[in-house]
């Protein structure tokens, strides 16, 4: 119950402190900020080793020499006396206990894959970038991760988003009225839209006028995504309502009133120092 | 009439703290006291097929479930999770989930931890988190050609050869149904260019409001079998779950977004006035401006 209580009147401290920047921007606010900010990166980056790094690229580079078959040969060793340096050097020159490379290798795969030296050499060049001499280096992950991206996307792309969408906008004339009007809409607004996108024309005359219907498309497009973001965000915002009004119930010591009230009271003391116009000045 | 016409010029010069306490309080009055507004919650098209899709699904049947938000966008999509795991229990299909957000791993586990006990599911046999793996469509791309060469390990570490219900499993041709929870990037879009389309899997989406204008080309399309758009999709989905498991042996109360409909549609009334009452106040200054130039 005390980690749940210590939760809920952090939960409703930051959640006002992000709040209070409807007040004006003030040092709740900037802390909150930093806050979220600092535990997002530092949360992926420890995610992204211990779910990606060490078992994909470390586990098929020195998978668990118990699963691999055969004798060990002079290769192995070597390549397994790396990987014990690797150890000597992340266990802080064997001051800590063995974690990212435990004893006889890593679980998951029976076989030693050296393919994969190359995005851990790639890998070792991305954070090249941190040293201006050799940073330069850090371009052949950039151009590696470009390229296959492209390549990776190209296909997908041109498959689901263009040819699927281009069937997908053509009218089905046995269908009954209904679906029939519909598929014309669709037809209409997909070649007007087209038509405002096309500049090698001046827009004059019926081109012109098909370009002015693809406008009206575009707000009407425009107008449904404003209406689903504004949903969108009234639903986030009740949600945090939501806790804060769960968070100021008697089980929870009255989070959300006395940490309000705390919270009023210095933006209130804090405004009338004068700092709120010298933070806008200075902003 | 002129006192009508100052009126709207002076509320064109509102402090804007004021517009937000009332949108604050609209929110608010409704979450406090339920019984003052009640309104029904009635399921659309989309969110129907949604439900009548996973309602296909047999004893058995494998369902990839795949978790693509946090807790800045779980009011929207959490509800959709905890009435998607009712449903899918209830039918004892077998769920396998994943995350293309690391937050998803939270939710999943948030999820599963809240559900599973009510219907005696056991790990590894009626159900498995996968987690999360960086990479974005590289991981979907993964999961559709070979899930062993991208997961190892489960979320808690276990070897996905020795869990029971993976024994089956190699890519995304191995599942019945896939379900995408999803709240931006990596999310829906990534799983129909990469997976689905190419495979031929049958999916839908529980998504958050802002992308449903990017989704629905998709749905309109049959790539996507249907949607349930945000909040209100939720609700919408949560009523038909309710229906379905009516006086069977796991009947279900209302959900977190049926609770939370009115103050969405109060909020939404209040900001659809103030865009009224802002267009007047507008056209008003700009015609006594003219008359004074």
């Amino acid at each position: 119950m005390t980690a749940e209580l210590i939760g809920a009147w952090v939960v409703v401290f930051l959640t006002l402190s992000i709040f209070s920047y409807l007040f004006d921007d003030n040092p709740f606010y900037k802390a909150a900020e930093h806050l979220f900010i600092g535990v997002s990166a530092g949360y992926w980056a420890v995610i992204s080793f211990w779910q990606q790094i060490q078992p994909n690229l470390f586990g098929r580079l020195w998978p668990d020499l118990e699963s691999l078959a055969g004798e060990k040969t002079l290769l192995q060793s070597i390549w397994y006396g790396i990987y014990e340096v690797l150890n000597f050097v992340t266990t802080g020159f064997g001051l800590l206990d063995r974690s990212v490379f435990p004893e006889g290798g890593i679980e998951g795969y029976d076989e030693i894959r050296f393919i994969y030296i190359i995005p851990f050499i790639l890998g070792i060049f991305m954070l090249l970038r941190l040293v201006p001499k050799v940073g330069w280096l850090a371009r052949w992950a950039i151009a590696y991760i470009v390229g296959m991206t492209a390549g990776l996307r190209f296909y997908s792309f041109l498959n689901s988003d263009i040819l699927s969408q281009i069937k997908a906008s053509a009218v089905n004339f046995s269908s009954d009225w209904g679906t029939m009007i519909n598929g014309l809409i669709v037809f209409i607004g997909t070649l007007t839209g087209l038509i405002y996108f096309f500049f090698s024309k001046e827009h004059k005359g019926s081109f012109g006028t098909l370009s002015k219907i693809g406008i009206y498309f575009l707000m009407i497009k425009f107008g449904a995504s404003f209406g689903f973001a504004v949903m969108g965000r009234i639903s986030l915002l009740i949600g945090r309502i939501n806790a804060l009004k769960d968070y100021s119930a008697a089980e929870y010591n009255y989070a959300t009133p006395i940490i309000l009230g705390i919270i009023i009271i210095t933006l209130i003391i804090w405004s009338l120092k004068g700092n709120r116009n010298q933070s806008e000045l200075t902003g | 009439m002129n006192l009508i016409k100052n009126i709207f010029i002076q509320l064109g010069s509102l402090d804007r703290r004021v517009i937000f306490l009332i949108v604050g309080l609209s929110v608010l009055v409704p979450l406090v006291k339920p019984e003052w507004v009640s309104l029904p919650v009635r399921p659309k098209p989309h969110s129907q097929i949604v439900f009548d899709e996973l309602n296909k699904l047999e004893q058995g049947d494998r369902v990839l479930l795949s978790f693509e938000y946090g807790p800045s966008t779980m009011p929207e999509i959490h509800p959709m999770s905890i009435a998607m795991l009712n449903h899918l229990f209830s039918k004892d299909v077998k769920i396998y989930a994943t995350a293309l957000w690391a937050d998803g791993n939270f939710m999943s586990t948030d999820a599963f931890s809240e559900i599973a006990p009510l219907y005696k599911k056991e790990y590894g046999i009626d159900y498995v988190n996968l987690g999360y793996k960086p990479g974005n469509e590289a991981v979907v791309k993964g999961i559709a050609s070979d899930i062993r060469a991208l997961y190892t390990v489960d979320l808690k570490g276990n070897p996905i050869n020795e869990i029971p219900m993976m024994k089956e499993v190699h890519n995304i041709e191995d599942f019945d149904f896939l379900f995408s929870l999803s709240a931006g990037f990596p999310g829906s879009k990534e799983w129909v260019q990469y997976a689905t389309d190419p495979k031929n899997i049958p999916m839908s989406t529980g998504c958050t409001s802002i992308q449903v204008t990017d989704i629905v080309p998709y749905v309109e399309n049959g790539q996507i079998r249907g949607i349930l758009a945000g909040m209100p999709g939720a609700a919408e989905y949560e009523k038909l779950v309710e229906t379905e498991l009516a006086g069977k042996k796991h009947e279900i109360q209302p959900g977190e977004a049926t609770r939370m409909m009115a103050a969405q549609s109060i909020a939404h009334v209040v900001i659809v006035l103030f865009i009224i009452f802002g267009n007047i106040t507008y056209f008003l200054t700009r015609k006594s401006q003219r008359k004074g130039n």
